[in-house]
């Protein structure tokens, strides 16, 4: 999402998807839930060629009012999104890489290659550093950042900026 | 009285030498009173440990811990699960299908078959995709680039 607001074929989707969630979360047998869920469907659908803006933002409001009574009280959650069972469990164990380079040495010399092909990326960081901090000054507007999107590589034989720090992120399951 | 219990419980594995192990198991037995805590600690060291040759026999006994996980993902299964959801719905035509077939421009779906679309990977995967994210996913290979991602598959 590029822009702060969200446009209204945006909002009418995301209100889709929550209404056959929360419709997942009543209808617990699936061929209910199916049943329901076309019938939810075809009223999306013949009010979907609506041109008058005015008129597709009233309907939208009235969909999230009826949403708003007909929600679940306690709706499915898959367990790693926010509200789920196993939201951030794994948090504590994500360790920084930089820690790695306070190992001791002894420790360091039982993985003698992984160290020596973190020398060459470390010095491949070091390298493209000052030509990511250039593009990003270059391309950030003056007040400020519109959003936390980065922009890809510009140039050719360049690496996209602060590539370091998405490909050194920990796993989502440490291990 | 665990490592009385754990002792039967190997008693009645190791079948073919009996005696040796009621030698063994009695000597573990009077030792346990006394070191409780290191016959037990014997038994189950760690996560996954192996019972060594309790007697002369060549018996082994392994003991693992089963944690609850589902099996791991690998890129050609992610795109087969994918391709084959996307083959059971009834709006895609199967044949016309592939990994790099654009929802709106090749297979003339609408945003809300998109959402539907989603909503069907996040059931088939078991992990939710957000919606500024999902509704970027417009091609079968996006799509398995982004679980791939998220689950840490070939990275």
């Amino acid at each position: 999402m590029a822009a702060a607001y969200l446009t209204h074929q945006q909002k009418v989707l995301r209100l889709y998807k929550k209404s056959l969630r929360h419709l997942e979360s009543w209808c617990i047998f699936r061929d209910k839930y199916r049943f329901y869920a076309c019938l939810l469907r075809a009223r999306f659908d013949e009010n979907k060629h609506e041109k008058d803006l005015v008129k597709a933002t009233l309907m939208l409001k009235a969909g999230e009012e009826e949403f708003w009574t007909n929600q679940h009280p306690q709706p499915y959650l898959f367990p790693d999104s926010p509200g789920g069972t196993s939201y951030e469990r794994y948090e504590c164990y994500k360790v920084p890489e930089w820690c790695l380079d306070h190992w001791h040495p002894s420790e360091k010399a039982m993985y003698p290659d992984y160290f020596a092909k973190r020398e060459q990326w470390k010095k491949l960081r070091a390298q493209s550093w000052d030509r990511e901090v250039q593009q990003l000054q270059a391309e950030t507007p003056a007040e400020g950042p519109k959003s936390e999107a980065l922009p890809p590589a510009r140039r050719e034989g360049d690496l996209p900026p602060l590539w370091w720090q998405f490909v050194t992120r920990p796993r989502e399951r440490p291990m | 009285m665990a490592a009385r219990i754990i002792a039967r419980c190997v008693r009645s594995l190791n079948q073919r030498s009996v005696y040796f192990n009621r030698v063994n198991t009695a000597a573990t037995l009077t030792a346990a009173p006394l070191t409780h805590g290191r016959t037990f600690s014997h038994l189950t060291n760690g996560h996954k440990s192996s019972l060594a040759q309790i007697s002369g026999g060549s018996f082994q006994v392994f003991q693992r811990r089963q944690y609850g996980d589902l099996p791991p993902l690998s890129l050609e299964t992610i795109r087969d699960r994918v391709l084959y959801v996307l083959k059971l719905y009834d709006k895609i035509n199967p044949e016309r299908l592939q990994a790099t077939s654009h929802f709106m421009k090749d297979l003339g779906l609408d945003s809300l078959d998109q959402v539907e679309i989603i909503m069907a990977m996040e059931d088939e995967f078991g992990f939710e995709i957000p919606d500024a994210e999902a509704e970027k996913l417009m091609t079968p290979h996006e799509i398995v680039q982004y679980i791939a991602d998220k689950k840490d598959v070939y990275e």
